[in-house]
C-alpha cells in the first residue's frame, strides 16, 4: 500500500490541495474557488481526491496552510498547521534547491521570500491593502468583460504602453477609466496595468530586498503572462514559473507534514470526512465588554472545536 | 476630585499612586475592551493614530463611571500626540460631558513641580516631589515586574499566568517606598532564578512607539503571543525610562543617541531616536531578531522604517515591522510573527553567517 501525503492551502480566493507520494512527486492536485465557504471547499477537495486515488492508500501525514489553515486543520485532522510563508519557501527550495528569491502573488496578499542555501532568511508581505494582487486583476478583468485567463495574453499584443498609477487600486481604476475614455486600445491599458502591478510589488513589498537569481514566481497571478513578462523586463533576470505554481503552498504543507509525522501515524480522519456534516456556529460571549465572537465547529452535531476567545474561558487557554 | 487618565499598561499603577499621593480620588476607567476602542474610533478623526482613539475611548468610559477631572500627557515637541489634548477636550465637551481637563506638558519638569501640580492640587512643591519620587519608584517596580514576567512567559506560559495574577495584586497594594523596595528585590531574584535554567530558545528585541510597547491592548497582546511561542522579549521602554528621560537622568540615552546618530542625524519627533538606538543596542547584545511595532499613520515611526532597512542590511539581522490600526486582524499579525520566528529558528539552527552572501 502506497503512502501519500496531503497538503491543503485554504486562501481567500482559492482552495488548493495536493497529494504527494513518498518521494514528494505530485500524484494529483486540485484548485477550487473558496467562494467564502472554506469548509465546503475543503470537503470538495477531499471528495475529489477520494475519487481519484481511492481508499487503498496509507496516509502518511496532512498539512494545512493559508489564511484558513486553522479551520481546515480542525476539519481534516491535520498533523501540522503552518503559515503560508514557510510553506511556499519549503516547496520552492524542494523543486529548485538553488532558488534565492520567491515572488508570490495570490488573491489577497503578495509576498517576497529571500532564501540562501535553501533556507528562508528574510520575507516581506503586503501590509494594509490588497493593491496589485489577484483579486484586483480579477475585478478589472470582469469590469472590462475579458476572461481572466485571456487577460495576460492580451497585454502581450499591446503596441504602445500606457502609464497607470499602481500604488492604490482606487487610483489605478480611475486612471484606467480615464485612459480608456481618451481612446487608448484595451491591450495597451492591460499592458499598463501589468506594469503597474509589478512596479507596485517591487516598490512596496520587495522594497529594500536583494533580489538574486534564481527567481521563482508562484501563486495564482503567475498564470498571467503579461505580469510575468513585466517582471522579466523590470528585473532583467529570468523568471521561472514552476510547473505546480498554483499549488506550491499546498505542496509545502504536505512536505512539512511528512517532516512532522516522521513515520509515525497521521492524525488525518480519512476520506470519510467528505460524507460528514460540518457546521460552524458563532456566538457572542457576554462575559465582558470585549464581546468576543466564539466559533464552535460541529461534526455531525458533535462539538469538535472552540476558537476565538481572548481570555481562554471557552477554549481553555 | 475624581481624577482619571488613560491606561498605560502596568504603569497605570504608578500614575494612580502619584495622583492619590497628591490627594486626588482616582477613578480608573473600566479595563480596555473592544467597546473602548469602538467608542474612541466613533468620535475620532479618521486618519488619527490608534493611541488617540483608545485614549479617547478611555476618557469616555471614565466619564461614564463618574470621573470629573481628566489628565492627559501633552507637549508639542513630541509628535502630533502633543496636540491631542486640545482635540480630545473639544470632542468630549461637544459630547456634552462636564469635566475639568488638565493637559500635562512633558517637557518642563520645573513648571510641573513648582507651578502646575501645586496649583491643581493645592499642595506644596515638596509634596509634589515626594509623590513624584513614589511614582518613579513604582514605575521601576512595574518595569521589573514586566521584565520578570517576560522571562517566565518564555519558559513556562501557564506558570506566568499565575505569576501575573499574584504579583499584580501585590504591586497594586504596595504604597510605601519600603514595600516597593522589598518587592523590587524579590522580583529581581525571581527573574535571576528563572534565567539560571537557561531554557531560552529565542530572544527578540521589541522596539517602536511607546504607547504600543506599554499597552498590551493596543498591540493585540503581541508579547503574550510571543511568550506562548517560547520567545524572550527584550524591551527597554517603560514609564520608568520615560520619566528618567524627561528629568534628564536617563544614563542610557547617551549611548542610544550615539548609536542612532549614524542613521538619523536629526530627530523627526516621537521616539524615532530611541527606536533606532535601541534596535542597534539589542543587536549588539545578541538578540536573534527585532520586532518593530507602531500605529498606522505614525509619521516618526514611518521615517524609522527606512533606517531599519539599512540597519537590517548592515548588521545582517531580520527586522519585522508591524503597523496597527483598529481593524488589524490578529490572524494577519500572527501569520507574520510565526513566519518571522520560524525564520529566526532556521537561521539559528544553520549558524548565522554561512549562507548570507
Amino acid at each position: 500500500m502506497a503512502t501519500v501525503y496531503i497538503g491543503i492551502d485554504v486562501g481567500s480566493i482559492s482552495t488548493k490541495g495536493v497529494v504527494l507520494d513518498n518521494n514528494f512527486n505530485v500524484i494529483t492536485y486540485e484548485y477550487l474557488r473558496t467562494r467564502g465557504r472554506p469548509v465546503e471547499a475543503v470537503l470538495n477537495l477531499i471528495r475529489i481526491f477520494k475519487e481519484r486515488i481511492g481508499n487503498n492508500v496509507k496516509f502518511g501525514g496532512v498539512g494545512t496552510t493559508g489564511s484558513g489553515r486553522r479551520l481546515a486543520s480542525v476539519i481534516v485532522g491535520a498533523d501540522i498547521v503552518k503559515n503560508e510563508i514557510i510553506a511556499h519557501a519549503v516547496a520552492a527550495s524542494h523543486f529548485y534547491p538553488n532558488c534565492q528569491t520567491v515572488i508570490e502573488i495570490g488573491g489577497q496578499d503578495s509576498k517576497i521570500i529571500i532564501l540562501r542555501n535553501g533556507i528562508p532568511v528574510d520575507f516581506a508581505m503586503n501590509t494594509v491593502c490588497a493593491a496589485g494582487t489577484g483579486s484586483f486583476l480579477d475585478h478589472q478583468a470582469q469590469r472590462l468583460g475579458i476572461p481572466i485567463e485571456e487577460f495576460g495574453k492580451l497585454a502581450l499584443k499591446a503596441k504602445t504602453k500606457v502609464n497607470i498609477a499602481g500604488r492604490c487600486t482606487v487610483f489605478a481604476e480611475s486612471d484606467m477609466i480615464h485612459k480608456a475614455q481618451l481612446g487608448f486600445p484595451i491591450e495597451s491599458i492591460i499592458a499598463g496595468l501589468c506594469d503597474a502591478i509589478v512596479r507596485n510589488y517591487l516598490n512596496v513589498v520587495a522594497k529594500g530586498k536583494e533580489i538574486k537569481p534564481l527567481i521563482l514566481f508562484q501563486g495564482g497571478v503567475a498564470a498571467n503572462v503579461g505580469v510575468r513578462e513585466a517582471f522579466k523586463r523590470e528585473l532583467k533576470e529570468e523568471i521561472i514559473v514552476p510547473e505546480y505554481f498554483l499549488v506550491m503552498g499546498a505542496i509545502g504543507a504536505a512536505i512539512l507534514a511528512k517532516e512532522e509525522t516522521n513515520g509515525y501515524e497521521s492524525k488525518f480522519y480519512g476520506f470519510e470526512i467528505s460524507n460528514y456534516n460540518f457546521e460552524t456556529k458563532a456566538i457572542e460571549c457576554d462575559g465582558c465588554a470585549n464581546r468576543c465572537e466564539i466559533i464552535h465547529t460541529y461534526r455531525n452535531e458533535e462539538l469538535i472545536d472552540i476558537y476565538g476567545d481572548r481570555c481562554g474561558k471557552w477554549s481553555g487557554g | 476630585m475624581k481624577a482619571a487618565f488613560p491606561y498605560i499598561g502596568y504603569h497605570t499603577f504608578a500614575l494612580k499612586d502619584f495622583l492619590t499621593a497628591l490627594g486626588a480620588e482616582v477613578c480608573l476607567p473600566p479595563p480596555l475592551t473592544k467597546r473602548t476602542l469602538e467608542l474612541g474610533a466613533k468620535y475620532s478623526p479618521e486618519m488619527v493614530c490608534l493611541p488617540f482613539k483608545i485614549t479617547l475611548g478611555n476618557f469616555i468610559e471614565a466619564l461614564e463611571k463618574g470621573a470629573d477631572t481628566l489628565f492627559m500627557a501633552a507637549g508639542a515637541r513630541k509628535c502630533r500626540f502633543g496636540y491631542y489634548h486640545y482635540l480630545q477636550e473639544r470632542i468630549l465637551k461637544e459630547l456634552g460631558y462636564q469635566f475639568r481637563f488638565y493637559p500635562v506638558s512633558q517637557y518642563s519638569p520645573y513648571e510641573f513641580i513648582f507651578e502646575k501640580m501645586p496649583q491643581i492640587f493645592a499642595v506644596s512643591p515638596t509634596q509634589v516631589l515626594k509623590a513624584l519620587y513614589l511614582m518613579i519608584k513604582k514605575s521601576e517596580l512595574c518595569e521589573n515586574f514586566k521584565n520578570c514576567l517576560r522571562v517566565i512567559r518564555a519558559i513556562d506560559y501557564q506558570r506566568s499566568l499565575e505569576f501575573e495574577k499574584e504579583y499584580l495584586k501585590k504591586i497594586e497594594n504596595a504604597k510605601r517606598i519600603k514595600e516597593i523596595n522589598i518587592l523590587n528585590k524579590e522580583l529581581k531574584r525571581i527573574r535571576k532564578n528563572w534565567l539560571k535554567e537557561n531554557r531560552i530558545k529565542l530572544k527578540v528585541g521589541l522596539v517602536g512607539e511607546i504607547y504600543f510597547l506599554l499597552e498590551d491592548f493596543a498591540n493585540q497582546e503581541l508579547e503574550k503571543e510571543l511568550g506562548k511561542l517560547g520567545v524572550l522579549v527584550l524591551s527597554k521602554r517603560s514609564l520608568y525610562s520615560r520619566l528618567k528621560h524627561l528629568l534628564k537622568i536617563e544614563k542610557e540615552f547617551l549611548k542610544i543617541y550615539y548609536y542612532a546618530k549614524k542613521y538619523l542625524a536629526v530627530s523627526p519627533g516621537g521616539e524615532a531616536i530611541h527606536t533606532i538606538g535601541e534596535t542597534i543596542d539589542f543587536i549588539k547584545k545578541g538578540v536573534d531578531g527585532i520586532i518593530h511595532i507602531f500605529p498606522f499613520t505614525c509619521m516618526p515611526e514611518n521615517i524609522v522604517l527606512h533606517s531599519l532597512e539599512k540597519i537590517s542590511e548592515d548588521y545582517n539581522i531580520p527586522i519585522l515591522s508591524l503597523s496597527f490600526d483598529e481593524h488589524t486582524s490578529k490572524t494577519g499579525i500572527l501569520t507574520r510573527v510565526e513566519a518571522f520566528l520560524e525564520l529566526l529558528k532556521r537561521r539559528k539552527r544553520n549558524g548565522n553567517s554561512i549562507y548570507w552572501n
